[in-house]
């Protein structure tokens, strides 16, 4: 056993002949069709596109995609390639060839990771840049992280651009709109499509996340900091907005309805909903809350008691 | 020279080293063989328990509403399954086999302290105790995450001081004064204890991602500690640090938090890449591709790895050119990541490839890995994770890696140095009915986790709308998979442990001073401390690896061969 | 930590310079610890700049500031106390036992001052550790460095005991080196926080 069979003489470099070389550039063209078929269809992958911003990500998704299938692709086939036909024969107790490197391997597969990585971080910035949603002096000034208090806030906004500005305060488990200049509350955020939308984001008690899948929009709404979001909706129709940061134990049921209208159908929404009088909105976790401490067998844990439910003008 | 037994019942007869008697692995012994030993059984049996919390998880989520446990349950068990997996999973059965390994690996009778060494083990099943125990008191167990950001987990809803989340924090920290000790110990080990001739870049890569691992225990812990220090006065005697509501600031227990948090997940990984700098030389019988590159990329990662712990702080009201910094960082990783992915790969081909277990689990590992980081760079595009972070997205990333990379190595793992640690052989065909199992599964559960974060389904949520419940009855079907494929893992160890056949001292072949004592190796390893004469994996060579001992080689067992072929 | 050294390794047949490599290690492994355990109270000082810089109301009501002259005091005695352990260790190595005992004697009775010092600091002072992040802050550094001296007499008071052991300092010192390093971390930690609590107000 301590004897072990000689492998044949391989030499490591046999220099690639023309043949060969035809071989790869042929597999890296049909592997970046395959990549570039995938990123296409990732698209269909995510939710539709509502804001403005969401075609933006979605673009430096895709791109993503395409690129992360061309190295996974490469990768995987190499190797599957090695499985199914580099296999020692069962009686084969040989070695393989005496490779301990190669130099000139090492140096591009190390450059080209840089270059990517370049390329899509230059690319990934640029869309941030594009979606506008951090304020005007994000880069430039140097602010402590804890200081920083409008993480995605105004940006320059050229004057002539309109702004739609409203509040949303977030507490355990319930999110309220406010609309200030026509001081209207309401349980579900209505918006007005292709109009800049500025949020302002509070929170009572812990920290929520404003999450809009079909905007690709998200932030932390945090206790004691006021925080500005901005996108635009380009697309009627009515979405879902769910708490992305975990708060506790009916973090599930934080969620609101999304309704983008054309501008008119909003004036007349608000119009009609300031006259309404405030009452109690409906709220899940309250109602589980009070179920769950009438119940005489207790199957769970004791949970923080939920706020009081919203009273609003405007719920559904 | 005569070896010196100081375990109780330990017999060494004749050429096979009968195997260390049973009661030893309950005692404390100060063996790093035993200890290693000790780390991978009782991780193992966390392991279980997490993946009971993760039954008990996907059971709920396979149809819409919360309706198989309480809310402050399901919360409770993400919690427990986070942190059970991995504080008590992969954390302690890296570091049994890297206890067991290193030692024999450098040429060394144990490690540098060899008390210290048993103590930290010691502390691992009392975390382990804690954890569970405070499943009894009436508060329940912590349930705010594996990252207890307060507000959350400062709320304090039964008002008793000893709740879940104070003993959660108890156990972490005791957890974390082990990990210190540990990380002193291998660092102290690999520094100090070489044999002569064991110069750093003689050092198999295993033993580097075990360095630059432990490195990053030393420097990150410590800020997990601070954090964790002052979580704790919060909660408990009422001080204000992360509590806005009392002027204080919630978001720096965040930084905190993942300063440790994010360079924990490379303590985690770097190991497994040494794993399969092992194994793939030994299956593949080639050297390591670029050996030395690939040693020094672990401490890329390691110096790269304390930079870029914003990435999951994204959304988290940081400010815009911390986003990009820490994109930009977060990025780079790939660079070292990827020379050691290419030089694997390199390794393999043009070799002579054995397909049994260990290297199935390994080439398995090894291509979930490199899914897993390309969604790790589409986390790191700042836009794009603006959209998918917090949701299933994220959680099938990094299952990925810690079920499809992290798990399937370790078990890559076990079944190799297996007839090393017990002196007997596994059985190849329940071997590899684990491995299929395993690999579909993974796939099943976690695939389907991508295209539910992308359509916007969150995580920790116990209930969800119902347009999610296809891909989600698909992830519950693939864990249940995953929960079966562990059994003929079970079956197979301790069925080999028990009446497998005799494993010889080197049964695949492989170049390396643990290769070279009997399986099990004798209990200071080395009957003469070697003398390391040449580069590790020499496969296709015929260089011996270490010098002749001239007299007494008549004490060595028969069956080692010499490391010349 | 001379602990670690365990009876096992007596069994272990004797290499002469066993002994030797075994306090090289355990030397290195401390100084690999106090590294590691600098970055506890980094961390504390980072936290505290970071919330320094940004509090809007940082000194809670009442609170003009620290007071500056008997913690100045305590300072001096404790970073000359360091010089003074240092000579203890000359001491040792001149085999002069009872120079060692004394100079170790006078280190401890300074560390002590030191800790009375803050424990009187501390009882007058008009906040808490729960008044605000400031009060938090403030008793969490100190506190915690406090804990550090604490060891650190300990530690002396160990070694000191082990010297009255006949022959107990014949084979190496690690234990004593490893006591003086530690009382120098603590005086640089201590000079940080000096300059961060009380000069930087
Ligand atoms: C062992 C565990 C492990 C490992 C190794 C990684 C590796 C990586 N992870 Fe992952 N990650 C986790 C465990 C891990 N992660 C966990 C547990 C979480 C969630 C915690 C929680 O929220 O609870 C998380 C979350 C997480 C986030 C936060 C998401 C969010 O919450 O919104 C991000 C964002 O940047 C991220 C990125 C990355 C990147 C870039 C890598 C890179 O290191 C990957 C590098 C590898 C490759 C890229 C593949 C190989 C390379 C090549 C083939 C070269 C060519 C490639 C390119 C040029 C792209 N991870
Ligand atoms: C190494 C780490 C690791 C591992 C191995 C796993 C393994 C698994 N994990 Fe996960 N997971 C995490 C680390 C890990 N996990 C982390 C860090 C989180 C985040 C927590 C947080 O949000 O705070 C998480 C969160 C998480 C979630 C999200 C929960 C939520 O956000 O609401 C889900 C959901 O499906 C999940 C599922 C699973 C499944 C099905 C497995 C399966 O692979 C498990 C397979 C099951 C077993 C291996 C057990 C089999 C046992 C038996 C069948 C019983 C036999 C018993 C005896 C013989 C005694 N995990
Ligand atoms: Cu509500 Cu998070
Ligand atoms: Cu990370």
């Amino acid at each position: 056993m301590s004897q072990q069979l000689k492998g044949e003489p391989v030499s490591p470099k046999q220099g690639m002949s023309l043949y060969r070389w035809l071989m790869l550039i042929a597999l890296a063209l049909v592997l970046a069709i395959i990549s570039l078929g995938i990123g296409k269809l990732s698209y269909s992958w995510l939710p539709p596109q509502a804001s403005a911003e969401s075609q933006l990500i979605d673009n430096l998704f895709s791109f993503l995609v395409t690129l992360g299938s061309f190295i996974f692709l490469g990768v995987t086939g190499t190797v599957l390639y090695s499985i199914f036909f580099q296999q020692a024969s069962k009686y084969d107790s040989s070695d393989g060839p005496h490779i301990e490197g190669n130099i000139t391997l090492e140096v591009i597969w190390t450059a080209i990771p840089i270059l990517l990585v370049v390329w899509i971080a230059t690319y990934s910035y640029q869309i941030y840049i594009d979606m506008n949603i951090q304020t005007g002096m994000g880069l430039g000034h140097i602010h402590l992280p804890i200081k920083m208090e409008s993480a995605m806030a105004a940006p320059m906004t050229n004057g002539s651009e309109e702004v739609e500005n409203i509040d949303v305060q977030a507490k355990q488990w319930a999110w309220v709109f406010n609309y200030p200049e026509q001081g209207v509350s309401s349980t579900e955020l209505h918006l007005p499509s292709d109009r800049r939308i500025r949020l302002t984001l509070k929170s009572e008690d812990v920290i929520h996340g404003f999450y809009i899948p079909a905007f690709r929009i998200k932030q932390d709404a945090i206790p004691g900091r006021t925080i500005q979001v901005e996108f635009t909706p380009i697309r009627q129709g009515k979405y879902r907005l769910r708490d992305s940061q975990f708060s506790g134990t009916y973090f599930a049921t934080m969620q609101a309805n999304v309704v983008v209208q054309s501008p008119e159908d909003y004036q007349k929404w608000l119009k009609t909903s300031s006259k309404l009088k405030p009452t109690v909105a409906e709220n899940e976790a309250a109602s589980e809350y009070a179920q769950e401490v009438k119940a005489s067998f207790k199957t769970g844990w004791p949970s923080i008691a939920p706020a009081n439910p919203p009273v609003v003008n405007y719920h559904n | 020279m005569t070896q010196i037994s100081l375990t109780p019942g330990v017999s060494h007869e004749g050429d096979h080293p009968s195997a260390t008697h049973w009661k030893t692995y309950f005692s404390f012994s100060t063996d790093h063989k035993v200890i290693g030993i000790q780390y991978i059984v009782t991780s193992f049996f966390f392991f279980l328990v997490g993946g009971i919390f993760a039954m008990v998880i996907r059971g709920e989520l396979i149809t819409p509403p919360a309706d198989l446990v309480e809310r402050t349950v399901y919360n409770a068990m993400f919690t427990m399954h986070g942190t059970v997996m991995l504080f008590l999973w992969t954390f302690p059965v890296l570091l049994g086999l890297s206890n067991y390994l290193v030692p024999l690996m450098i040429g060394a009778r144990d490690m540098a302290f060899p008390r210290l060494n048993a103590i930290a083990f010691w502390m691992v099943p009392v975390t382990g105790i804690l954890m569970m125990a405070s499943f009894l008191l009436p508060s329940g167990s912590a349930q705010s995450g594996w990252w207890s950001y307060p507000p959350v987990s400062i709320q304090n809803p039964t008002g008793y001081w000893l709740n879940g989340q104070t003993v959660w924090i108890l156990a972490v920290a005791i957890s974390g004064v082990a990990s210190i000790m540990g990380a002193v110990n291998f660092v102290t080990t690999i520094v100090k204890m070489r044999a002569p001739g064991m110069t750093f870049f003689r050092m198999p890569a295993f033993v580097w991602t075990v360095f630059a691992a432990q490195i990053i225990q030393l420097f990150g812990l410590p800020a997990l500690t601070a954090g964790a220090v002052m979580l704790l006065f919060d909660i408990t005697v009422g001080t204000s640090f992360f509590d806005p509501a009392k002027g204080g600031d919630a978001v720096l227990f965040q930084h905190f938090f993942w300063f440790y948090s994010h360079p924990a997940v490379y303590v985690i990984i770097l190991p497994v890449f040494g794993i399969f700098s092992e194994l793939f030389p030994v299956y593949a019988r080639k050297p390591l591709f670029g050996y030395k590159v690939v040693a020094v990329s672990s401490l890329i990662i390691t110096a790269v790895s304390c930079l870029v712990w914003v990435h999951h702080m994204y959304s988290s009201g940081t400010a815009a050119w911390m986003r990009l910094v820490f994109m930009l960082s977060t990025m780079f990783v790939s660079v070292p990541t990827g020379i050691k992915v290419f030089a694997w790969v390199a390794t393999i081909w043009g070799g002579k490839l054995r397909l049994n277990t260990p290297m199935l689990f390994a080439l398995g590992a090894l291509i979930m890995f490199v899914f897993a980081g390309i969604t790790g760079i589409m986390l790191a595009a700042v836009p794009v994770d603006i959209h998918v972070n917090n949701t299933y997205f994220v959680v099938g990333h990094f299952h990925y890696v810690l079920y499809g990379t992290v798990t399937m190595a370790i078990y890559a793992a076990l079944y190799h140095w297996f007839p090393k640690m017990t002196g007997r052989m596994y059985y190849e065909g329940l071997g590899k009915l684990h491995f299929w199992l395993t690999f579909i599964g993974t796939n099943l559960n976690f695939l389907p986790m991508h295209p539910l974060g992308l359509q916007g389904m969150l995580r920790r949520v116990a209930s969800y709308d119902p347009e999610f419940t296809f891909w989600n009855v698909m992830a519950s079907i693939g864990g249940f998979l995953l929960g079966m494929s562990t059994l003929p893992f079970i079956l197979n160890m301790v069925s080999s442990w028990v009446n497998g056949a005799q494993a010889p001292a080197n049964p695949w072949r492989a170049i390396g001073l643990e290769w070279l004592v009997p399986s099990p190796p004798p209990h200071e390893n080395f009957e003469e401390i070697p003398t390391v004469i040449s580069e590790p994996y020499g496969y296709g060579k015929s260089d011996p690896l270490v010098a002749p001992v001239d007299h007494g080689s008549e004490a060595l067992p028969s069956e080692v061969p010499s490391p010349s072929h | 930590m001379s602990s670690m050294i365990t009876t096992e390794h007596f069994l272990r047949p004797i290499v002469p310079e066993r002994h030797h490599d075994e306090e090289a290690n355990s030397m290195f492994g401390f100084v690999v610890f106090l590294l590691s355990e600098s970055v506890i109270f980094i961390s504390f000082f980072v936290g505290y700049i970071a919330y320094k810089t940004s509090a809007i109301n940082w000194l809670p009501p009442g609170v003009s500031g620290l007071e500056v002259k008997e913690p100045a005091i305590n300072t001096v005695v404790l970073v000359s106390s360091s010089f003074v352990i240092y000579i203890a260790e000359k001491f040792l190595e001149r085999k002069n036992l009872l120079g060692f005992r004394l100079f170790l004697i006078l280190t401890m009775a300074m560390g002590t001052y030191f800790l009375v010092g803050q424990g009187i600091e501390w009882s007058n002072l008009e906040f808490g550790f729960t008044s605000g992040v400031f009060g938090g802050m403030f008793y969490l550094l100190t506190g915690f460095h406090g804990l550090h001296v604490l060891t650190g007499i300990l530690l002396q008071g160990l070694i000191l005991g082990r010297s009255f052991i006949p022959g107990n300092y014949d084979t190496g010192h690690f234990g004593v080196n490893a006591t003086s390093l530690f009382w120098h971390f603590v005086d640089v930690i201590w000079i940080i926080l000096f300059v961060l609590l009380y000069l930087w107000q």
